[in-house]
């Protein structure tokens, strides 16, 4: 295939235009990026063009022919092929039938199914994407989230023998958002696998620094229309961001607050728990404190130990002068406040109103029966102070975007003046101008002397925000580091260094 | 709700003069008081997305440990205690097999389910209680009622409408319910947001079970006789009633005016279909494909909006 367009791409909600007139011209054997705030559109666009939603208006050619797309037929028809953001794998059975899930297995005397088969065409697809460290025999739900991301993308590779196609395009919707540094690198090798063979790559990202890194192409979004569209070298990072959100963002990152103040807020000596070993490190008001590593170092782990999910087995840890809390409502009545990894799974209850997931866990702040009229209050600043958009704040926090979703949350943590913060991946699949708005809230809370603990993926993230990194490998802690002077590749060696063995 | 109306318009317009009469929908005020009271608790679990299944094996056990004790000659007020208390530990021995040992709700109430029902006909004996056994002061109540100039409001009714006006306050107004609301929306995230997810949901069967044996008190004095199989209806009825009630509700989250309403329309639709004739058992698959219907219509719906 050469080439494959999308022209005069529109789609109204009600009324409400979601996307009027965009156009999309991929080309085989190039990575085109798909970029845009939360709201820009890009959802709807892969839905119309994954046949799920009905474009109001729509033309695809393929190679200059016009192809139909109505329904998700035509486009596993067309050879589309699609890695949606969320894990969608079965997690109690096994890799290989996860890879061929919703295929017709291969069957043996017409009715049992010939797993010999079903095992070998998994591996292969595995072995195309140089992930033959998996066994295909293991449950789904044992591996690392970056395996897993990769069993999605080799289900999406899988194709039938007797139909023997290959795609035509993959849309990756934002693959590296629940990935580690490291297994981002995986799949990247990955995209440019399948670009070699000739298909073309729609990869849609919030994570402008990959963009740049692996896309040949790059088309912006803003409020449902095309604003730019070009070859990435025609274009820069600081002009890509300008395109999405219409204005200048210089800094991403907000000038440190004061020096802190010398209040120890947190103070945890040669810690030991189930996951984690030598922890020692202090925590004074106002701090902001990273946690780094390679995927699954223990950082989660670490966040956890303040919340009461991690018992301490041995060491000595204190927190605002006291004892750990034993469990979360200790946690949070201590003045501890939690921003959970998965946000959707372990943060929100999605079909309740916003103002109900923000007060949950402060209930009991104003004695036993609701008071009405002043929690409503509450909520409402502290959505504010968010700068959170939404229609009302009965509304159920599942109909927000993302970037919203996750501004409830920090409100939610936000909300009576927590003295530590912790946050776990706290800009995931979160657009600029959301992200920008909630490093600043960080920073304020930070200089009004709250102590700050985070971990992120996202390394440029973790340098901009933190003062002090505190490196894990493997549950030990092997290093604890000034952030002043501290670059990428630096902070990267240190999750690779051999730990000194004692 | 409007189909709650249009049943209504139907039996009126089909029954002119017994349906839409005070002393008829007193009637069926009295005959849905025990279903409305196990509605309105089995709601406080559904609440959490769990359910107990045991209620109906729950309040014939009540009865018929009420009934024992009476028959022991203790006086009225240990016979109820009693039977109440029975309620409470049997809940929370519910609940204790959900929250602590991570039973699913379904299996732990299944099994709690016949050993209640086991343990009402130990005590019985597999015998009805009744007569002389039964004190009048006991199943007077049941009789009894607040005259309102030529009508009598039933002490049954009265107590069903305090019961949902307890749980409707609990639920609604408190925030013991709106964290019970918030572990029924994600257990995971209310854990995580600080709320006691194993302690509340003990609590909630507690109360359940409570709400059970009332129920079966209720039946008792009603009948003025204990049977250890007389609550077996009330359990299905009951859940109807919850589910009748979530198509209701904007979120299909089961809140107790809802229920009530549920409770209604079962009710009604058994009251006025055996008003006009209907046969027992052609009654019977109506009102389950009504119930059916409603669900079903609430889902189309939903799906077509969302």
């Amino acid at each position: 295939m050469d080439s494959l367009t999308f022209q005069n791409m529109s789609k109204a909600y009600g009324g409400v235009p979601a996307l009027q007139d965009v156009t999309l011209a991929l080309k085989g054997g190039r990575v085109h990026a798909l970029m845009g705030e939360n709201g820009a559109g890009k959802s709807t666009l892969i839905k119309c063009i994954a046949g799920v939603v009905r474009a109001d208006d729509m033309r695809v050619e393929k190679d200059g022919h016009a192809i139909p797309l109505a329904s998700a037929q035509d486009a596993q028809a067309a050879d589309f092929r699609f890695i949606h953001q969320e894990l969608n794998i079965v997690p109690q059975v096994s890799v290989a039938e996860n890879i061929l899930l919703g295929r017709r297995f291969p069957r043996r005397f017409g009715v049992a199914v010939n797993w010999p088969v079903v095992r070998a065409r998994a591996r292969a697809a595995l072995m195309f994407l140089g992930a033959d460290h998996i066994d295909v025999k293991a449950l789904a739900g044992d591996l690392s989230p970056g395996d897993q991301m990769l069993i999605k993308i080799a289900a999406a590779l899988v194709t039938d023998p007797k139909t023997d196609h290959q795609a035509d395009l993959y849309v990756l919707d934002e693959p590296t958002a629940a990935l580690t540094g490291e297994e981002s690198e995986l799949l990247f090798d990955v995209i440019a696998r399948l670009s070699a063979t000739g298909a073309a790559v729609l990869y849609v990202s919030h994570r402008i620094d990959e963009v740049f890194r692996i896309c040949d192409d790059v088309t912006v979004l803003r409020d449902g229309r095309n604003v730019s569209s070009c070859p990435i070298q025609e274009t820069t990072k600081d002009q890509v961001i300008r395109d999405m959100t219409g204005r200048d963002v210089r800094d991403a990152y907000p000038q440190r607050a004061q020096p802190h103040a010398a209040t120890v807020t947190a103070q945890l000596t040669s810690v030991q728990t189930p996951r984690l070993r030598d922890v020692s490190f202090e925590l004074k008001a106002g701090e902001v404190l990273g946690v780094a590593g390679l995927s699954e170092a223990g950082q989660s782990e670490l966040l956890d130990v303040f919340m009461g999910l991690e018992p301490v087995v041995s060491g000595k840890a204190r927190l605002l002068g006291r004892k750990l809390p034993s469990d979360p409502a200790a946690a949070w009545q201590a003045g501890v406040a939690y921003l959970p990894k998965e946000r959707r799974r372990q943060g929100l209850m999605l079909n309740m109103s916003i103002q109900a997931n923000i007060l949950a866990p402060h209930l009991h702040t104003h004695g036993l029966v609701a008071k009405a009229g002043r929690e409503r209050r509450n909520a409402l600043t502290m959505s504010a102070k968010m700068r959170m958009k939404y229609d009302s704040i009965d509304q159920p926090v599942g109909q927000l975007s993302g970037g919203n979703q996750q501004k409830a949350l920090f409100a939610r943590a936000l909300h009576g003046q927590p003295k530590l913060l912790l946050l776990n991946e706290p800009t995931r699949g979160v657009d600029v101008g959301a992200k920008f708005d909630i490093y600043q809230t960080v920073r304020d809370f930070s200089a009004q002397g709250c102590a700050i603990v985070l971990t992120s993926s996202d390394l440029p993230e973790m340098l901009g925000m933190c003062d002090r990194i505190l490196v894990l490998q493997d549950g030990q802690q092997t290093a604890l580091l000034d952030c002043a002077s501290l670059s990428s590749a630096d902070l990267l060696s240190h999750f690779y260094a051999p730990a000194a063995k004692v | 709700m409007l189909g709650f109306v249009a049943i209504l318009v139907f039996f009126t317009i089909q029954l002119p003069d017994t349906f839409l009469t005070a002393r008829n929908l007193i009637n069926i005020s009295q005959q849905l008081s025990m279903l409305a009271v196990v509605a309105a608790t089995m709601t406080i679990v559904m609440v959490m997305n769990d359910f107990d299944l045991s209620v109906g094996s729950m309040a014939s056990l009540a009865g018929i440990v009420a009934a024992t004790l009476f028959a022991m000659e203790y006086p009225v007020w240990v016979g109820l205690v009693g039977a109440l208390l029975v309620g409470v530990a049997g809940g929370l021995f519910n609940g204790f097999l959900v929250s602590i040992v991570g039973i699913l709700p379904f299996v732990a109430t299944l099994g709690t389910l016949t050993v209640f029902s086991g343990a009402a006909f130990l005590i019985s004996d597999g015998k009805t209680i009744f007569g002389r056994d039964i004190p009048a002061a006991f199943s007077g109540f049941a009789r009894g009622g607040i005259e309102m100039g030529d009508i009598k409001i039933p002490f049954l009714t009265i107590t069903a409408g305090l019961v949902i006006l307890v749980c409707w306050f609990v639920l609604e107004q408190t925030n013991f319910g709106r964290r019970l609301y918030a572990i029924g929306g994600n257990k995971e995230a209310a854990h995580l947001a600080g709320i006691k997810v194993k302690r509340l949901r003990l609590i909630a069967f507690g109360l359940t079970g409570l709400g059970a044996a009332g129920a079966g008190l209720m039946y008792a004095a009603r009948v003025a006789s204990a049977n250890p199989t007389q609550g077996s209806g009330l359990m299905l009825d009951a859940i109807a009633a919850v589910f009748l009630g979530m198509t209701m509700s904007r979120q299909g989250e089961p809140r107790v005016v809802y229920t009530l309403i549920g409770v209604l329309i079962l009710g009604i639709l058994d009251n006025g279909l055996t008003q006009m004739q209907v046969d027992s058992y052609i009654r019977e698959i109506l009102v389950g494909l009504i119930v059916i219907a409603a669900v079903a219509i609430a889902s189309l719906s939903k799906r077509s909006s969302a």
